[in-house]
């Protein structure tokens, strides 16, 4: 199996306080990985590290087996995109407009897009379904549109990789399904691999490939949905006790309910 | 796939180059009556017969050495101002930004004081070096403004940033004003009235010792549009699009202390201009920086230009110094762009 990203033995931190002291994890090429874990478990830091917005006091990150501290930013650019948790969105810009901000490391300061530059944008418009709304103003859509312009605008990056931190954040049930949908469609006919972040864990099993599993800044555990989402390792990673069963869709573990471990009464 | 532009990008376009023709003409406008405004009135037909070399002498010296390098540096003043402001904009992504309000221009006209108290007010050659003295002052108040409202993992938080700025503005205003009590009373005039804003060097070697500076970052920081467009996105998407983030931020803060630096060097205390012209480029052309650099800049050029005629004419004969005319509408605009803010 190939390896999209080799994460070897990094250490991270905010304000001289660590997170990831010692991780190592490797994400597999044309899948699709969710990192998952309970808040502050360091996934989004592990997120914002890959993406260069945090710098690893020590370790290696390599993607495509290439250290990302010895690339040129730009170059990275051209090879992984990464959609960011808190994607501001500005006034004043068409889906358009913002969709063709992907080009930007392929383009010089000045001139117009080119016939590639086009031919990227209107594909990445195109297979997120915003077609008819390509002249639409962004502050005029819906959260859940707006995130399928952002994931346009990673996609007109023509990337191999897609990064994502919490896509599905803030969108109500159906548009959350939605936006998994579109990701997993983008991986099976367009083969890209796909590395995100999600709180819902049900979600995360149902659509992924590969799950890594993190508390406390450390790997819990990796693998399959069935090897991860197990009734002892959500104890572990939750302190819930969950009644696993099979997605009728997917046929990936999820479960119905839980409860804490903790708890010594139930009242319910 | 078309590889034509959508309707949507023609129409922004369409509507750019309008406004820019419409500020145009209104440059032109205000040019002629600026011409032909103050203490001596000059009429239009005398204004056009002197500038085509068949007016009078006295209307000569005039317009030529009196009137028309002033209008020239009010023009530019605004320009580089306008600018000025929008790139800080970009920068801190903070429409209240400007070079004025967080203390740069204060920065500027601190060197400026240094040097007219110790040297003189008898310049000379040394307006060409007061911009880069400028430069240096507003420089040094920009990295002092920089490092307070820098935080490691957030980069620069734009509330911080004005707020430190407002504070450094107001820290150097009190240490110039305790300065200004050890002048002789020439100096102290002129420093006064340098403070208001009145646009005091109105001769062709303020014109000279400008234009260089516009000439070179004007240029620049449109070069960088897509740039300041994409920091627009917010900064974990420009890394994510494979831009030098904390490089191209030194990089544009620099050009917009240099230009509001020079402008000032020139002007005095002008504020609100780079807060006014992009915010009101903004609501007519958007946020695209390729057209929000020109037409901030025409705005500005307007801006300056209006409040230096209105203020030789209100009070005929004496005159109101335009930094006062500007803040007269620009503090108005700064508090309705407060309360917009808090919607």
């Amino acid at each position: 199996m190939l390896n999209a990203l080799e994460i070897n033995n990094i250490a991270v931190g905010y304000h001289n306080r660590s997170v990831i002291n010692d991780l190592s994890v490797t994400i597999p090429k044309n899948k699709i990985t969710t990192i998952i874990g309970p808040n502050g478990c360091g996934k989004s830091t592990l997120i914002k590290t890959v993406s260069r917005i945090l710098k690893a006091e020590k370790g290696t990150i390599l993607l495509d087996g290439k250290a990302i501290n010895t690339l040129d930013t730009r170059e990275i650019a051209k090879q992984m995109a990464i959609l960011p948790q808190t994607a501001e969105s500005p006034g004043g810009l068409t889906v358009f407009e913002l969709v063709s901000y992907g080009r930007f490391p392929y383009r010089k300061a000045l001139g117009s897009l080119s016939k590639e530059d086009y031919n990227y944008i209107n594909w990445a418009i195109e297979v997120t379904g915003l077609a008819d709304f390509s002249d639409r103003e962004i502050s005029d859509m819906s959260g859940g549109q707006r995130q399928r312009v952002w994931i346009a605008m990673s996609l007109a990056q023509g990337t191999e990789t897609l990064v994502l931190d919490e896509p599905t954040t803030y969108l109500d049930l159906a548009h959350q399904l939605d936006i998994l949908l579109l990701l997993k469609k983008l991986n099976i006919e367009e083969h890209r691999t796909i590395i995100m972040v999600l709180h819902d864990l049900n979600h995360a099993s149902r659509f992924s490939d590969y799950m890594i599993a993190m508390k406390d800044g450390n790997l819990i555990t990796k693998g399959s949905p069935e090897e991860v989402m197990t009734h002892n390792n959500l104890r572990t990673l939750f302190n819930i006790e969950a009644d696993i069963q099979e997605c009728p869709y997917s046929g990936h573990p999820i479960f119905t309910s839980y409860h804490l471990s903790s708890q010594d009464k139930n009242y319910e | 796939m078309n590889q034509y532009k959508p309707a949507g990008l023609m129409k922004k376009q369409r509507r750019a180059a309008a406004v820019a023709s419409i500020f145009t003409v209104l440059l032109i406008v205000l040019f002629l009556v600026s011409l032909n405004t103050g203490v001596i009135r000059i009429d239009p037909v005398t204004v056009i017969k002197t500038i085509f070399g068949s007016g009078e002498p006295r209307d000569e010296l005039l317009l030529f050495e009196f009137r028309l390098p002033r209008i020239t540096i009010a023009v530019l003043i605004g320009m580089g101002l306008a600018v000025s402001g929008a790139v800080l904009q970009g920068i801190v992504k903070n429409p209240l930004a400007d070079p004025g309000i967080i203390g740069i221009n204060a920065g500027a006209g601190l060197a400026v004081m240094l040097f007219v108290s110790y040297f003189s007010t008898e310049l000379g050659n040394s307006v060409f070096i007061m911009p880069i003295l400028a430069f240096i002052g507003a420089g040094a108040a920009a990295v002092v403004i920089y490092a307070f409202s820098y935080k490691k993992d957030e980069g620069v938080s734009p509330i911080r940033l004005i707020l430190v700025g407002v504070a450094v503005a107001a820290g150097i205003s009190a240490l110039m004003i305790v300065l200004t009590l050890k002048l002789d009373p020439r100096t102290y005039d002129f420093v006064a009235t340098w403070l208001a804003g009145s646009i005091w060097g109105s001769n062709w070697n303020f014109v000279l010792a400008l234009l260089p500076w516009l000439v070179v970052l004007i240029p620049f920081v449109y070069m960088k549009s897509r740039v300041l467009d994409v920091l627009n996105l917010g900064d974990h998407t420009a890394v994510s699009l494979g831009m030098n983030l904390e490089k191209e931020r030194r990089i544009l803060l620099a050009a917009a202390v240099g230009l509001a630096a020079a402008s000032v060097s020139v002007s005095g205390g002008i504020g609100f201009v780079g807060l006014i012209a992009p915010h009101m480029t903004r609501r007519l052309v958007g946020n695209k920086h390729k057209y929000v650099i020109p037409i901030c800049a025409l705005i500005g050029a307007v801006l300056v230009l209006t409040a230096d005629t209105l203020g030789r004419v209100i009070l005929q004969p004496a005159e109101i110094p335009t930094g006062v005319v500007v803040a007269i509408i620009g503090a108005p605009y700064f508090l309705y762009l407060l309360a917009k803010l808090n919607d």
